[in-house]
């Protein structure tokens, strides 16, 4: 089977200097739930915007589905980004419009010219996000503006949004950071759920340990920009973990009893 | 019971008609429904107000060449006259600092009037505020206009009518900025036995102090841009060297005073960044 | 042993004692540089007080033939006013989005936008007045460009302050949709900041009302040029009355911004 995503060496190197990413290789196939996890600063967060070329690369190579990202520009990049869902720390609505207006930002990639412009979606795209909605427990809300959601339901927004592009690859930067316990154990649950459902690739940068343990199929750890650890959730020892976060276990906040095997709620953790 | 079936059916149907039919509608069901028309009732004032003014738009594209050609001479700076600029535009700043500084102290002075919850007479804050908004409705160089003749010329003019309306704006602010105090840190103190006078310079001065640093360093920047155009009105300063040489056809003095002109205002809008900056 | 009991902390003392002393040094300098002393002005107090009580009160109609005629001074200073911010406004929106390296589709480009916007800004409009004067000639249409001419660069600088505050997150959001950069700026950047665009808008109305006077008073016309010939022929008590229909002018228009801002912000 061919990989959606394939990292060849890829190397960011800001221009004041901080080498973000240091020759990062690696693939992701179709249905994989991708924990990435690391100290702050090490590089996670470029990681993902460096996919949908959010945030350029200067070196290696980034194939999505076969093609080439950094090369693409204009309509062809749009092209790329629209099979790419992106979900964020600070949800990034657009708070003074309408929740079914934020969802439906989704199906902007797809559309041309004036309509998208003057936001006019097709009854198709209208009744999809509904249906959306609903899936997602929020249909009551679709009329109310995005700002007065509480951060569990605006996050949920902005999964439906992402969902809207139908993409084959979703990345997640953070999406229950700053969640309250029980509302991101919501919002993990629908993720895992809604893309194992569609078969969508997921790629989550997580702070809590414990939470990457119970979703994902599989880990990849990154210290100062380099990949120290690439496997399933099971191989992910003490060592590595100590390698990852450069201090070791016992002075890592885990949730739960502080055992691996310990898959209770996920909770903050540092 | 068949009832609420019979609702429920028929709220479906409306639903599946309405889906069908007419176009689901999108935006927010509480939108502030006042923004529309607030552009249009603008745009419709605006294009009255441009018919009005009968402005001859022909005759005025004619001319366009005309300003690069102007720009071109301004380019051409002339260090001949750097005296005169020199002194007129240290005038300049020493009108607009001194102006600061007088309304500074009569601001504080008259926003401790004004102010709601220092002295608690309302009828004292109500006549000082609207006697100041008078003030603050009309434009400064009116001000000095008038000082001019009630004065003659000289830095005195300037200063005065700077002042009136520098010290209506600090007083409407300097209040706003007291009145923001909470009244239990003022009754508090009132109830530790101080007087007025007293709990106003030890409570309510000190917490309003970094707000009135700020209202200082924007007035500068408006003080010293008026202060540059009075000379266009009649008073001395740089602004008088700038329309004198301009209508002496002397663009190249004209071009080195307006250019220190921008680098004064520039240098105060950068130096208040900067203390902004530090106060946050 | 004897040292005071400091009361506040102690970089914020020393950053206020150096305000006041700066305060002073500046009073002095420049109260030596210019001679202007307030004592004078006080001893000066009653031929002052005299000049007004004598030379403005009452204040006076004009005739009656030339009522019609101030009133409608008025109606192009509001005029001048209103139709400039507007103008100025719409250019300025297009340009701001320009204006920012978080919104802006060329990035690189954005610092000279925003250098141009404090160029302009810069230089009073009283000043842009006279230089156009001296190349399109006296007359309406000048102060209605010197106008336009700051009030967009000031609409210029606070736009992108405002979309940088507001819309950088949603921005990045619909980037990442794959959305073009009209989409953006129509689905994101302006459903998100125009009720903050609509208050600086009002703003600028405010002081434009101001400014419009005073550039009418060099040329421009409207109500500023009135009241300057009524002082240049000496007529101080038609020139009171003036100021105070002026007055009222900018108190009514301040009134009825601030009632729309409360609006527009709701």
């Amino acid at each position: 089977m061919q990989p959606i995503l394939k990292f060849e060496q890829v190397e960011k190197r800001y221009p004041n200097g901080v080498q973000a990413l240091k020759g990062v290789s690696f693939e992701v196939s179709e249905g994989e739930f991708i924990s990435v996890i690391g100290p702050s600063g090490s590089g996670k967060s470029t990681l993902l915007r460096a996919i949908n070329r959010l945030i350029p690369i200067t070196g290696g190579s980034v194939l999505l589905d076969g093609q080439e990202v950094s090369g693409q520009r204009g309509g062809s990049l749009r092209a790329l980004r629209r099979k790419v869902g992106m979900i964020f720390q600070n949800y990034n609505l657009v708070y003074s419009l309408s929740v079914l207006q934020n969802v439906l930002h989704g199906r902007l990639g797809y559309m041309k010219g004036v309509k998208g412009i003057f936001g006019l979606y097709s009854e198709e795209d209208k009744r999809e996000a509904l249906a959306l909605l609903g899936e997602l427990g929020m249909e009551q809300f679709s009329y109310n503006r995005a700002a007065d959601l509480s951060g569990g339901q605006k996050q949920r927004v902005g999964i439906a949004r992402a969902i809207m592009q139908k993409p084959k690859l979703l990345l997640c930067d953070e999406p229950i950071a700053s969640l309250d316990p029980s509302s991101a154990k919501t919002i993990m649950d629908l993720l895992h759920d809604m893309t194992q459902r569609r078969n969508i690739a997921c790629i989550v940068n997580l702070h809590q340990l414990d939470v990457a343990l119970k979703y994902s199929t599989r880990i990849i750890g990154l210290a100062r920009g380099e990949i120290v650890f690439d496997g399933a959730p099971e191989d992910l020892d003490d060592a590595t973990i100590e390698k990852i976060y450069g201090t070791s276990r016992e002075n890592l906040m885990i949730g739960g009893g502080g055992t691996l095997d310990d898959k209770t709620d996920p909770a903050y953790c540092a | 019971m068949s009832q609420n079936t019979n609702e429920c059916i028929s709220l479906r149907e409306e639903r599946a008609r309405r889906e069908n039919r007419a176009r689901i509608p999108v935006k927010c069901a509480q939108r502030n429904r006042f923004i529309p028309g607030f552009l249009i009732g603008v745009v419709v004032l605006s294009v009255i107000s441009l018919l009005y003014l009968q402005i001859d738009w022909l005759k005025l594209a004619s001319r366009v060449p005309d300003i690069g050609e102007v720009f071109w001479e301004l380019a051409h700076l002339d260090f001949a006259n750097m005296d005169l600029i020199w002194s007129s535009l240290i005038e300049t700043i020493s009108i607009a600092v001194l102006s600061l500084l007088y309304s500074l102290l009569l601001g504080i002075v008259f926003g401790m009037l004004a102010a709601r919850n220092v002295f608690r007479i309302p009828v004292l804050s109500v006549l000082t505020q609207s006697f100041f908004t008078f003030l603050r409705a009309v434009p400064t160089p009116v001000w000095v206009l008038l000082m001019l003749v009630c004065l003659g010329m000289g830095p005195e003019a300037g200063v005065a009518g700077l002042c009136v309306h520098t010290t209506a704006f600090f007083t409407k602010s300097f209040a706003q900025s007291f009145e923001s105090i909470p009244d239990e840190t003022i009754e508090a103190l009132e109830v530790t036995g101080a007087g007025r006078l007293g709990i106003f310079c030890n409570a309510v001065l000190p917490a309003a102090l970094s707000q009135i640093v700020a209202w200082s360093g924007m007035r500068l920047e408006t003080n010293f841009s008026e202060c540059a155009i009075l000379g266009m009105v009649g008073a001395g300063g740089i602004g008088y060297v700038i329309s004198n040489s301009l209508q002496g056809y002397d663009y190249g003095t004209a071009g080195v005073a307006i250019l220190l002109v921008f680098l004064v205002a520039y240098a105060i809008e950068r130096m208040f960044v900067k203390i902004k900056k530090k106060f946050n | 042993m004897t040292k005071r009991i400091p009361l506040i902390a102690r970089d914020l003392k020393r950053l206020y004692t150096g305000f006041l002393i700066a305060a002073v040094v500046l009073f002095v300098v420049c109260s030596l540089l210019t001679g202007f002393n307030v004592m004078t002005l006080i001893q000066n107090g009653d031929a002052f007080w005299k000049f007004i009580t004598e030379d403005f009160l009452p204040p006076a109609l004009p005739k009656a033939s030339r009522i019609p005629g101030v009133l409608s001074s008025v109606l192009v200073t509001l005029a001048l006013a209103m139709s400039s911010t507007t103008v100025a406004a719409i250019l300025a929106f297009f340009v701001a989005l320009f204006g920012s390296e978080k919104v802006s589709p060329f990035p690189r480009c954005a610092k000279f936008v925003r250098g141009f916007a404090t160029f302009l800004r810069n230089i009073p409009a009283l000043v842009w007045a006279f230089i156009l004067f001296s190349s399109l000639g006296i007359g309406t249409g000048v102060g209605f460009v010197a106008l336009c001419i700051t009030s967009f660069a000031f609409m210029v600088r606070a736009f992108v302050e405002t979309m940088e505050d507001v819309s950088q997150d949603c921005v990045e959001s619909l980037q990442a949709v794959g959305a073009t950069f009209p989409q953006r700026v129509a689905q994101a950047i302006l459903p998100s900041c125009l009720n903050g665009f609509l208050s600086w808008f009002l703003y600028c109305v405010e002081v434009n009302i101001r400014a419009s006077t005073i550039v009418g008073m060099v040329g421009g016309g409207g109500v500023g040029l009135t009241l300057f010939s009524y002082i240049k022929s000496f007529r101080y008590d038609i020139a009171l009355s003036i100021i105070l229909l002026i007055a009222a002018m900018v108190i009514v228009v301040d009134q009825i911004t601030s009632r729309l801002r409360k609006e527009i912000l709701k």
